[in-house]
Formats: structure tokens, sequence, C-alpha cells
């Protein structure tokens, strides 16, 4: 009988699957970003890198006025870092700090870097009540509509934690 | 009720053979099931244990399922090194509390080597953020000197102050080699035991640790992973080499605040001087939880159709029990049971070895773990977690239990009915 899966053909893929190499720094990938979240105390850290595409569907300087309200608006949407990140409302924590780069925004000067460009930000919240923070959920895949999954790294208290936002599931739980 | 329960037990036990059976294929079934809830809980546990202090791993670059594998579960082989330089400037860097460096390969009777320094008594962390202690003996001071995983030293007996060789690359090779030309062997440089690790349920069990100075004095008069022909460096003479390691394979790295750990995990991979990959550990044991998820996945189901395959016979059983039983339960009908108390009865009985087979899948289950508990830790030097050696199911494994008991009860429910049409339309002279 032929099976439609025999264990021995899985081998190359596990053995594809393992050796595949994480995101590490220089890699780029086109729908998708990366989110590290650190909790310490009362201040979650929340690091967000993503490709310029995913944001505004180009990587490279603007050239015409729509570009640049397209990339204008998307300079405004990452500076809203209230909007983005929603931690639990019972662990009351608001936004202290806010940091965006956004390449080929106006007044920024982006020296080339090749094909692609990502846009960095960081942001910084106080929470009064950090015991009852459960989760942060995030509208970036609401906002971003080229944004299919943010491969995430946490940690806190708990320890160290991976994994997979996505469109269905935007909330970073522990 | 009672005289049903009483009833049905009477009946079940003239029928002992065929039920019994059954039961243990219920209780094999359901065991299977927990088991590997269990097995997957007890390994998770197991292997975040191994990490628990180390913030950042920091090696070349390559994939980091791999780095991970290789420098904390030596799992695996290091595809390349790190130059000493980069791990000194890591462990200079002003947001590092500590770094361990990590050098693979040697391997002594099957056991890894671990080429290392002092910190790692210092800082290794494993469990619940406990340091590694020494049953006996010290810390390794200088060349030639062994510590000893608690594992390695229970397997081959040492004691302290006994004289060890270590063998060259992995295991199975250096024994085809030494069978042949002894060529593998670092037989002229003997090591003296001088401490043995508590156990720990981690690796480090089944790992020798000696310096890194030691570790490079072993392969002075080697080349090209072999012993260079017409070259011999006795072990007297190797201090007056430079024994600084030129490279290793990984660096463990614990942070002095926690959370500079992406900060510093950018530096790395951004690393000038070489390209270097930083992973955090809990977050690739998740990927790497990721990847066999799919396995996991299919042994559940494998587990779950099992199960299914136990009821189906539990059912099948009872329902072919039923034919002999016909003038049974016309006996019972005659003498006033109503068509009701049938399907009772025959619910009860079905209930019942479906409770005692999870019972004794259960019992089944807590008697294997036991048993296989110790030998995990010495096989992979994986205490596999705390709900393992458990009796009592875990919290996690009530849903499995409960779901069983009540697709179990559903099947009994099948030969019920047929009993109970049956009791309304035979007579006390069934057609044979």
């Amino acid at each position: 009988m032929r099976t439609l899966t025999s264990p021995v053909k899985l081998v190359p893929w596990l053995v594809a699957m393992l050796s595949a190499p994480v995101l590490a720094a220089g890699a780029h990938d086109h729908g998708g970003g990366r989110l590290d979240v650190s909790i310490e105390k009362e201040r979650i850290t929340i690091e967000l890198e993503l490709p310029l595409d995913v944001l505004v569907g180009f990587e490279r300087a603007p050239r015409n006025d729509k570009e640049r309200a397209a990339l204008a608006a998307a300079g405004k949407k990452l500076n809203d870092g209230a909007a983005l990140f929603l931690p639990t409302a019972a662990a009351e924590c608001r936004l202290t700090k806010t940091e965006v780069s956004l390449p080929f925004a106006e007044g920024t000067k982006t020296a080339a870097t090749g094909e692609h460009a990502d846009a960095d930000a960081r942001y910084e919240f106080e929470c009064a009540q950090a015991r009852n923070l459960a989760g942060i959920e995030t509208t970036l895949f609401r906002d971003f509509s080229r944004l299919y999954r943010l491969e995430l790294q946490r940690v806190g208290p708990v320890g160290q934690a991976g994994g997979r936002l996505t469109r269905k599931a935007p909330v970073v739980r522990w | 009720m009672s005289f049903l329960a009483r009833l049905a037990l009477a009946s079940a036990l003239n029928r002992r053979w065929t039920l019994g059976l059954t039961l243990a294929a219920v209780a094999l079934s359901v065991a299977l099931l927990l088991g590997v809830e269990r097995l997957r809980e007890g390994a998770r546990t197991g292997f975040v244990q191994s990490v628990s202090g180390t913030d950042l791993i920091v090696g070349p670059r390559t994939g980091g399922v791999q780095l991970l594998l290789y420098s904390v579960f030596r799992i695996g082989n290091a595809t390349n090194n790190i130059s000493w330089v980069s791990a000194q400037v890591l462990g200079q860097h002003p947001a590092v509390a500590w770094t361990i460096p990590v050098s693979l390969g040697d391997t002594h009777r099957s056991f890894p080597v671990l080429g290392t320094t002092e910190a790692y008594f210092t800082h290794f962390r494993h469990g619940d953020q406990r340091a590694l202690s020494l049953a006996q003996g010290r810390p390794f001071a200088g060349l030639f000197e062994v510590v000893l995983g608690s594992e390695v030293a229970r397997a081959l007996g040492y004691q302290l102050g006994q004289g060890i060789t270590l063998s060259h690359g992995a295991s199975e090779l250096s024994l085809a080699a030494e069978a042949l030309t002894q060529a593998a062997e670092h037989g002229d440089k003997p090591f003296t035991v001088v401490g043995i690790l508590a156990p720990t349920g981690t690796p480090v069990d089944r790992t020798l640790h000696v310096t890194l100075e030691s570790m490079s004095a072993l392969h002075l008069d080697w080349q090209g992973g072999a012993p260079l022909p017409g070259l011999k460096i006795p072990a007297e003479f190797v201090r007056k080499f430079d024994l600084a390691p030129k490279d290793v394979n990984a660096v463990l790295v614990g942070l002095k605040n926690r959370s500079d750990v992406f900060r510093m995990q950018r530096f790395v991979n951004e690393f000038r001087g070489e390209p270097l990959l930083g992973i955090l550990p809990g977050v690739t044991l998740d990927e790497l939880w990721g990847l066999l998820a799919v396995a996991e996945r299919a042994l559940k189901a494998i587990s779950a159709l099992v199960v299914a395959v136990g009821l189906a016979g539990l059912v099948a059983v009872v329902l072919a029990g039923l034919n002999e039983r016909r003038r049974e339960l016309a006996i019972l009908r005659s003498v006033g049971a109503r068509p009701g108390d049938i399907f009772a009865l025959l619910m009860v009985e079905g209930v019942l070895v479906i409770g005692l087979g999870v019972v004794l899948g259960v019992v089944l289950l807590a008697a294997v773990f036991t048993a296989v508990t110790p030998w995990a830790q010495t096989q992979f030097g994986l205490a596999l977690g705390g709900t393992m050696g458990g009796t009592l199911p875990a919290a996690a494994e009530w849903p499995l239990i409960a779901a069983v008991f009540a697709a179990g009860t559903l099947a009994s429910a099948v030969p019920a009915w047929r009993a109970y049409r049956l009791s309304l339309a035979d007579g006390l002279t069934p057609r044979v």
C-alpha cells in the first residue's frame, strides 16, 4: 500500500526546519516584523521592527506626493504608541516614552542601506498595577494591512518565551 | 439501583475472561493517551530547567535551534566556532554580568567533554535558579584536571584522584579508531579527577568538565583532527606553550539586567568582528516545540485512535455477549425486570469496565513512569519534569480522562440499547 507521507520522507523536511536560520539581525522578511517585549517590575518595553514595505508598500525614498503622504501617515500611526499597544486595562499602564525611526521620512537623513529598509520603534509603558497585566494587544495588523505576522520574543518575571502574533491572534499573553 | 450494580457485577464475573481482556485494552489505551501528554509536559519542563539561568547564548551564525541543542543539551554538532577574542569582547560588555565559554568535541567513553572556565561553577544555573554544587572534591584549577558530572562518576565508577584519558571526536568514531590504531586517544595526556558534581537532572550530569587550557593542551600536537606524525609534546612540556584558547563553540551569557537582553542580542547579531548569532534560550525552545508540534499532534491523534479502538473492542465484546445472554436477560424480564432495568444493567456494566479501565490505566502509567524516569535521567541527563513521577493525574490530564469516560459511557449505550430492544422482542424461548 502506498502511504501519502511516509515518516522517512519527513526526515529531510525536519532537518530543513531545524537548520533554517532564525531571523537574525539583517534578516528582512516582507509581510513579517519583529516584536520584542520585556517586562521589568512596572515597566514594559516594546521594541518593534517592521520592513518599510509593510508600512507603505515601498522601500525607497518617496517619489511623489502620494508616497510622501503614505510615509507621513505611517509615521503618525507609529508615533501613537498608546493606540498601537493595549496592555490589560486593569494594569493601568500609560505610555511614557516613544522613539520612532522611519527611513526616508521628512526631517530624517537616511543613508543608503542597500535594497531594504526597516522602521524601528521603541515604546515604554509604566504600569501602576503591573500584577494585573495579563496581555498586550496590538492593533498593528489593523493599521497595516500588508503585515501578516510578528515574530515575538518576550522576557519577564516568568522567564523567556517566543511565539508569533498574527491577524487572528494579535495578543501577547503570559 | 444497588441490586442492579450487584447483578451487573455478578454477571460480569461470570464472563470475567472476555471482559478482563477488554478491560486490559481500555487500561492500556488510557495509559498511552495520558502517557503521550505526560511525556510532552515532562520533556518541556526538563528542557526549560536546563537553561534556567542563561539570558543569551552566543554562537557562530547557524540555526538557533541547533545552537541551543549543542551548547546546552550536547545534541548534534557545532558547525563552526567563534573566536576567543569575540568571546572576551562579549565578557567585557557593560551589560554582561558573566560569560561561560563552551568548547565541545572530545569525549570520554561516549560522555561529552566540555572545556570551560571556573565561571561555570559559580554562574551556571539549573532548575529553580540553583547553582552547581560539588558532591566531592573541588572545581578544576589547572591543567589536566577534570570535574565529573554525577552520572559519569556513577556509570563508570570513578573516584577522586583517578586518572582518565579523553578521546578526540565523537564516541563511535573514536571507538572505531581506537580499535584500529589508538590514534584518536589523547592517551599521552591523562587527566586527574578532582571533583564530582551533585546530580542536577540536566545534561551537566553526563558531562566531563575541563579547563579551556587543558583542551588546547590536548590538541597542541594535533592538526586537522589528527595527531601530527612524528610530533609528540609530552604533558610536562605543554606548559611552555601558549595555551590560551583560539576559539570556542559558544558562550553562555548572563546579564546584569534581564531586560537588556534584546539590546545585547542586537549587539551580538550586529557584531563587527565576525558573524555571530545570539539567541534567547527560552524563545528558541518555544521555536523547537513549534517545530515538534506536528509530531506531537500526530502522536496525540494516534493515541486517541487507540482509545477509540479499545472502546470499540469493549462494545464488540458486550454486543457479542448479548446473544449468549438472551436467556439471562429474558429470565430477568420474566421475574419482573422492566426493559429500562435491562438497559441500566448493561450501562452499569459498561461504565464499570470503563471506570476500572481508566483507574488501571492511570496506575499503570504511574508505575511505568516511576520505572522510566531514572533511566531517562541517565540516558539523556533530563529529569523529565515534575509531573512525571507523580502518581495522581495532573490538572491537564483530567479533561482527557473525562473525555475517555464520556466516550466510553456513550459507547456502552449501544449494547444497552440493543439489549433493551431485544428484551422487548425476545420471548423466553429464543430461536437459536
